[in-house]
This record gives C-alpha cells, sequence and structure tokens, in this order.
C-alpha cells in the first residue's frame, strides 16, 4: 500500500511549462511537496492504527525508562564513573536520546531498505525519476515524532537536572551537535543498508552496530581500552554522538588522543563527512545493484 | 522440532553473529564494571570476580532464555494457518512447544563454546558441584516460567493479533526486574521488593544468585518453591486462555 501511494504523491502536481531556469527550483518545490504529504499520510496512518501508536509509544517509554532505571541504580552503590555522576550520565543519555529519536523520526525508512531489496520492491525505486535515497526516506508508514517528542521533554529535564551551564556557547551548538548526531546516525545505517545490494540478511549486523551504539554512547568513552576509544572516536564515530560534546559542556576532560575538549564541538563537521562517506558508498552500490532475481 | 533446528542451522551467519555479539558485550560490560570498582567501594557481597561472573553468566543465560519459543503460535494466527493446525492429528499445544525447543536445543549447543571462552578468557568463578547442580535445576524451572510467560503473550494474539510492542515491553522488563542488566542485590529496597514479587525474578535472579552464591544451600528450597510457584501459576494461566483462544477460533469457523 505505501508504494502505490507513493506513485501518486510522486506525480501528483502538474507540470506547469515554464523556463529551464526555473526547472531546479520546481524539482525543489515538487520534493518540499512530496515530504509534505508524507508526513501528511503518516500523521493519518498514525490516527487510524491509534491502539498500535500508544503501545509503541509505551515501549519506546519502557525502554528508556528501563535503561535509565538500570543506570540510576548502579549509581546508587557505585556514584562515580570516571569521574562522572549519575547527574552527568543522565545529560549523557539526554544528548544521546534526542540525537537517535531525531534520526529515527526522518530516516527510519533506510532500515527497510535490506527487507525491500530481498522481496524485490526496491526496484520500483530505481525506475521513478526521483533521487533514490529520496523516495526510500519518503515511504509513508505509521511513522510518528513520538520518541522524539519525548526525547526532547526528556533532554529539557537533563538540562535541568544535571546543572549543566546554558551560555551562548551551549544553546548555538546544542542544535548542530544534535544534527551531527543525527548524520552519524544515519551513516551507520546507510552503510549496514548499502551492504544488502550485495548480501541478502543484514538483520544481524544491524543487530550488532545497534549494540555497539547503545554501550558506547551509555558510558563515557573513557572507560575503555585504547583500541575501543580509537574504533569509536576514528572509525565510528559515536564518541561524537554525546561522549565528546557532553565531556566539553560538562568540564570533564577531553577525548584523549591529544584532542582538545572543543574537539566535542566538532561533531557536526564529523557527522556531514561520515554521512557523505556513506552516501558515496550508497551510490556506488546502488550502481552495481543488479535487483534479486524476482 | 528437527525441523526448527535445521532452520536455525541455516542462518549460519546468525550463529556466528550471536557468538561475536555474546563476546562483545561480554567484554564491553566487563570494562563498564572494572571502571565502576575502580573508583568506588565494592557493595557488601558483591565483589568485583562476583559481579564479573553474575554479569558473564547473565548474557549466557539471555542467549537461551530471550529466545521467542512460541513464535510459531503468533505467526499461525497471524497468517490463519493454525486453522489447519487444528485438523492434523497432533497436540497442537505441544507442536508449538516442540517447535520452540528445537530453536532453545540449537541455543544449548552455541552454549558449549561461548561457557568455554567464558571460562577461559574472562575466568569467571566455577561454583562447587552442589551449587551448579542447583544452578541447573533452577534454569531449568525459569525456562520454563519464561515459556508459560512467552505463551501467554502469544496466546493473546487469539484475540489482538498486533502483539509485537507488548512482547518487547515485557522483554525489556524482565531484563531490567528479572536481573540480568544488574543484580536485584543492588536494587534500592521499594524497587528491590516490586522486582522480587514479580515472575521475572524466576527466570533470571534466582539461578543467578544460586550460581554466585548470594543465595545459600538453606536458602535454595524456598528459592525452588517460589520459582515452582510461578510456573504452575503461569501454566494455569497458559491453559485457560489456550482453552478459550481455540474456543474462539472454532466458533469463528477457523
Amino acid at each position: 500500500m505505501p508504494v502505490g501511494l507513493y506513485c501518486r504523491v510522486a506525480e501528483q502536481r502538474p507540470r506547469a511549462p515554464r523556463d529551464v531556469a526555473d526547472g531546479r527550483s520546481r524539482a525543489w518545490r515538487r520534493a518540499a511537496g512530496a515530504y509534505a504529504e508524507f508526513w501528511r499520510i503518516n500523521v493519518l496512518t498514525t490516527l487510524e492504527y491509534r491502539e498500535n501508536f500508544l503501545l509503541w509509544a509505551l515501549f519506546t517509554l519502557v525502554y528508556h525508562g528501563a535503561a535509565l532505571t538500570a543506570l540510576w541504580v548502579v549509581f546508587k552503590s557505585f556514584p562515580s564513573m570516571n569521574g562522572w555522576s549519575f547527574k552527568d550520565m543522565a545529560f549523557l543519555y539526554g544528548l544521546w536520546m534526542l540525537a537517535h529519536a531525531l534520526h529515527n523520526a526522518l530516516f527510519s525508512n533506510v532500515e527497510e531498505v535490506p527487507e525491500r531489496i530481498r522481496e524485490g520492491e526496491f526496484d520500483r525505486v530505481l525506475i521513478r525519476p526521483l533521487d533514490a535515497l529520496f523516495q526510500v526516506v519518503t515511504t509513508p508508514g505509521q511513522i510518528f515524532p513520538d520518541e522524539a517528542l519525548m526525547a526532547l521533554v526528556y533532554f529539557g529535564f537533563a538540562v535541568w537536572y544535571s546543572g549543566v551551564r546554558v551560555d551562548l556557547t551551549f544553546v548555538a551548538f546544542v542544535p548542530l551537535v544534535v544534527a551531527g548526531g543525527v548524520l552519524i546516525d544515519l551513516a551507520i545505517n546507510l552503510l549496514i543498508a548499502t551492504v544488502a545490494f550485495w548480501v541478502v540478511r543484514v538483520d544481524e549486523l544491524r543487530w550488532i552496530f545497534l549494540q555497539l551504539e547503545s554501550e558506547f554512547t551509555r558510558y563515557p568513552v573513557s572507560i575503555y581500552s585504547r583500541g575501543v576509544r580509537l574504533l569509536v572516536t576514528f572509525v565510528l564515530p559515536f564518541a561524537f554522538v554525546n561522549y565528546l560534546p557532553a565531556a566539553y559542556f560538562l568540564h570533564r576532560g577531553g577525548g584523549g588522543f591529544g584532542l582538545p575538549p572543543q574537539a566535542g564541538l566538532l561533531t557536526p563537521v564529523v557527522g556531514f563527512a561520515f554521512a557523505a562517506v556513506a552516501y558515496g558508498f550508497w551510490r556506488f552500490g546502488l550502481n552495481r545493484y543488479q535487483g534479486v532475481g524476482h | 522440532m528437527k525441523v526448527a533446528i535445521a532452520r536455525e542451522a541455516t542462518y549460519r551467519f546468525g550463529v556466528f553473529a550471536s557468538l561475536a555479539a555474546f563476546f562483545m558485550r561480554v567484554y564491553l560490560l566487563r570494562m563498564v564494571w572494572l571502571a565502576l570498582y575502580a573508583h568506588n567501594a565494592a557493595p557488601r557481597g558483591l565483589p568485583l570476580h562476583v559481579m564479573l561472573t553474575y554479569t558473564t553468566i547473565a548474557l549466557l543465560m539471555g542467549l537461551v532464555l530471550d529466545i521467542d519459543q512460541t513464535r510459531a503460535l503468533h505467526d499461525r494466527l497471524h497468517d490463519g494457518s493454525i486453522a489447519t493446525d487444528f485438523m492434523k492429528p497432533i497436540n497442537v499445544p505441544l507442536f508449538f512447544f516442540a517447535d520452540g525447543t528445537g530453536e532453545v536445543v540449537f541455543r544449548m549447543i552455541l552454549l558449549v563454546p561461548a561457557l568455554g571462552l567464558a571460562l577461559t578468557l574472562v575466568h569467571i568463578d566455577v561454583p562447587s558441584a552442589g551449587a551448579a547442580a542447583a544452578f541447573l535445576f533452577s534454569f531449568t524451572l525459569g525456562y520454563f516460567v519464561g515459556f508459560f510467560l512467552n505463551f501467554i503473550l502469544n496466546c493473546t494474539a487469539f484475540w489482538t493479533l498486533e502483539i509485537s510492542a507488548v512482547q518487547l515491553i515485557v522483554t525489556w522488563l524482565t531484563d531490567l526486574l528479572g536481573g540480568e542488566i544488574v543484580p536485584l542485590a543492588l536494587f534500592p529496597a521499594a524497587l528491590g521488593r516490586v522486582a522480587y514479587a514479580l515472575p521475572f525474578a524466576a527466570m533470571f535472579s534466582t539461578p543467578l544468585s544460586i550460581y554466585v552464591g548470594l543465595i545459600r544451600p538453606a536458602q535454595y528450597a524456598g528459592a525452588f518453591a517460589s520459582q515452582a510457584m510461578w510456573l504452575v501459576l503461569l501454566a494455569a494461566i497458559s491453559a485457560v486462555l489456550w482453552r478459550a483462544g481455540a474456543r474462539r477460533i472454532v466458533l469463528q469457523g477457523g
């Protein structure tokens, strides 16, 4: 059903004969229109399946609630982890949650790519005159930014609770850092989805990366051995999602490897670069993709 | 059951991924606890080596206990093929039990290399023969508590077909309140009372506490009794739900 709907969405607006110079802006406007339609259908779908939506929202609440409760219980007995208190951990978690939840609201469809390749559905995306990734991202479904709203509320609480200093740098950089975190999440997701062009099942691979992400973003990266720290700083830059920025905002020392504390503000740059690499890999895979032979 | 084992073995990459993910988690959690013990006084009764043993064994148990053993029931309710199952000359609940058991046996085989490596690499504590036997018995009871809990959840698919959200909620509650992530001994009094009053503790906390010696031999009988109580209670609820669900199928005409 979603794919069929999409077809109509993409072709909804009639072409008006205009100047060639106008073509680019028209393409953008058409994309924006399709994107708005994508969210309209999402909201309608969510309203249609209200009970299901509420159950999933409850799951999200339990998921984050259980993770934070476990942290809280541990820190009752062990008040400090490499100099980080529970209040610091609450902020660390909030920064990750915000980026992760926003990623889920905007780009969760990328996760569906392997399944759609396996079913042969993906080939439809390739024959339409719109960017393949844009079509993937804007496939309507039961998508609602409930987790992002929860994350926003929780982040507000964590900022107050942790007592982090809210100055101009903080206000200016938190949105950028969160955007960078979203891009890092998207890059990982896109890399895994691209592997599906060659390998039929990537569920396990995704699961391993999910596990890695939840471990590396929950605790200060400084507790890990040198090799692991190198990995999460320079190869899979999870440290830039929340640890390095949080260490800067909370004055908890730098990230090691001679990086100054200000390196934590580089998250948007790192995110953009990592996402660009992932997009390059995606284009590479897309160009070589020949279908699964349905 | 044989079919289920074969199905699992087909996804060999899945097996290696499970093992890889297992070791990754053991390794990473080890660093978490090392960091926590380095900067704080150890809580009473839980020195570092006990905590590391607890965590590793909990992850090992998770390999088996996190399986959705009666998933086939939910799937068949979803696509309607349950109707033909009722026509076959088989005991239908037993069929689902066997189907899930195949997967469990397969995971049990997986446990052998995992346990071997855990013993040599992480140096977890080895319990006395008596404690080991009590652990295995308690683990078996806990397995069936988990089985019936799972069966009840899958049975609710007779009434509402979409149950994945509920199942995941229960999974996360089990991980936390069952003591899989953090030993219940560390829980503050009020939360601890809640956790001990729920069936999840019978799945993880009781066998684990026996393994690391938090439950002493004199307390074994009481621990088994509480597990057995949950087992009987959940089995009874399963039986009632199954009957009601099966009748509903017949009433609807398949």
